[in-house]
């Protein structure tokens, strides 16, 4: 039983993805919870990484850490100051309870499915795998997939004329 | 020693997808949910990705993958536009406060 390098790297970027996840879902300060969510947010990209997914690994640093991530700071720091937070950021005890129950149920029985299941997917590395993904994406962002993209364009525009509506209602 | 396959990556996003599942249902603050949802979405775009990888012949799963974080990019900037919103209208963004809908 021989490790390699590259397995140990793989072990602690899945180690760094999962743990602050408990950060996320436990921590009484919602500050932690977030500056948590940046660590997981950051070993996703490790884990695109060893998937050969550099453009996918490229774009979660940029959109989720440099937009999704900054965008709940400034909201947590717009909405409260720091020790308000410590008290509000409860969990409810009943629905934690409820929600504790209901993870355990379904990780014990997907688990089970996923131990007990013989696969019938071909789960190995396909030969053909593309070495540098960003073009062949393209190629199909431009050809088979190009209304989803432009719907998604869209969605975006609206998005972006929403959020300022409703935002700048508010102010008024 | 071969761990990476795709069900070590099955077991990292049924994690991330169960504790987000539990952080949606468990937090009173509307930003704790809004991180619940966050994880779920991620653990969603990590799945597309590893069986584009390990089980499919072409790309389409990491083109999946894209789609879904557009998506939760654009979530985002809606429900805290429209937190913003709540709490400039009633000095609170604790989520069981804010019931005057509850008929």
């Amino acid at each position: 039983m021989n490790v390699e390098l590259k397995e140990i790297v793989f072990l602690c970027v899945a180690i760094m993805t999962i743990l602050p996840c408990f950060i996320v879902a436990f921590s009484r300060n919602i500050l932690h919870s977030a500056f948590a969510l940046f660590f997981t947010f950051l070993g996703t990209s490790g884990l695109y990484f060893f998937l050969d997914a550099d453009f996918l690994a490229v774009v979660q640093v940029i959109i989720y850490i440099g937009g999704v991530l900054v965008l709940l700071l400034f909201a947590i720091l717009l909405t409260r100051n720091i020790e308000d937070i410590k008290t509000t950021n409860s969990l409810s005890l009943r629905r934690a309870a409820f929600a504790g129950t209901v993870s355990i149920l379904l990780f014990v029985t997907l688990l089970y499915a996923y131990i007990s299941n013989k696969w019938v997917f071909p789960f190995r590395e396909n030969p053909d795998y593309p070495y540098f993904t960003i073009k062949e994406l393209g190629d199909l962002l431009l050809t088979k997939y190009l209304l989803p993209f432009e719907v998604v364009s869209i969605l975006l525009l609206a998005v972006l004329i929403g959020s300022l509506v409703i935002a700048n209602r508010s102010v008024r | 020693m071969d761990i990476i396959n795709i069900n070590s990556y099955m077991i990292i996003s049924l994690l991330l997808f169960l504790s987000g599942l539990f952080t949606t249902i468990a937090r009173r603050n509307i930003i704790g949910i809004i991180l619940g949802i966050e994880l779920i979405l991620n653990s969603a775009a990590l799945n597309f990705a590893a069986f584009s990888k390990f089980s499919a012949s072409n790309l389409e799963g990491q083109l999946f993958s894209i789609f879904i974080i557009v998506i939760a990019a654009a979530e985002a900037a809606i429900a805290l536009a429209l937190l913003l919103s709540i709490f400039m209208r009633h000095g609170d963004i604790n989520a069981d406060k804010l019931d005057r809908l509850r008929g």
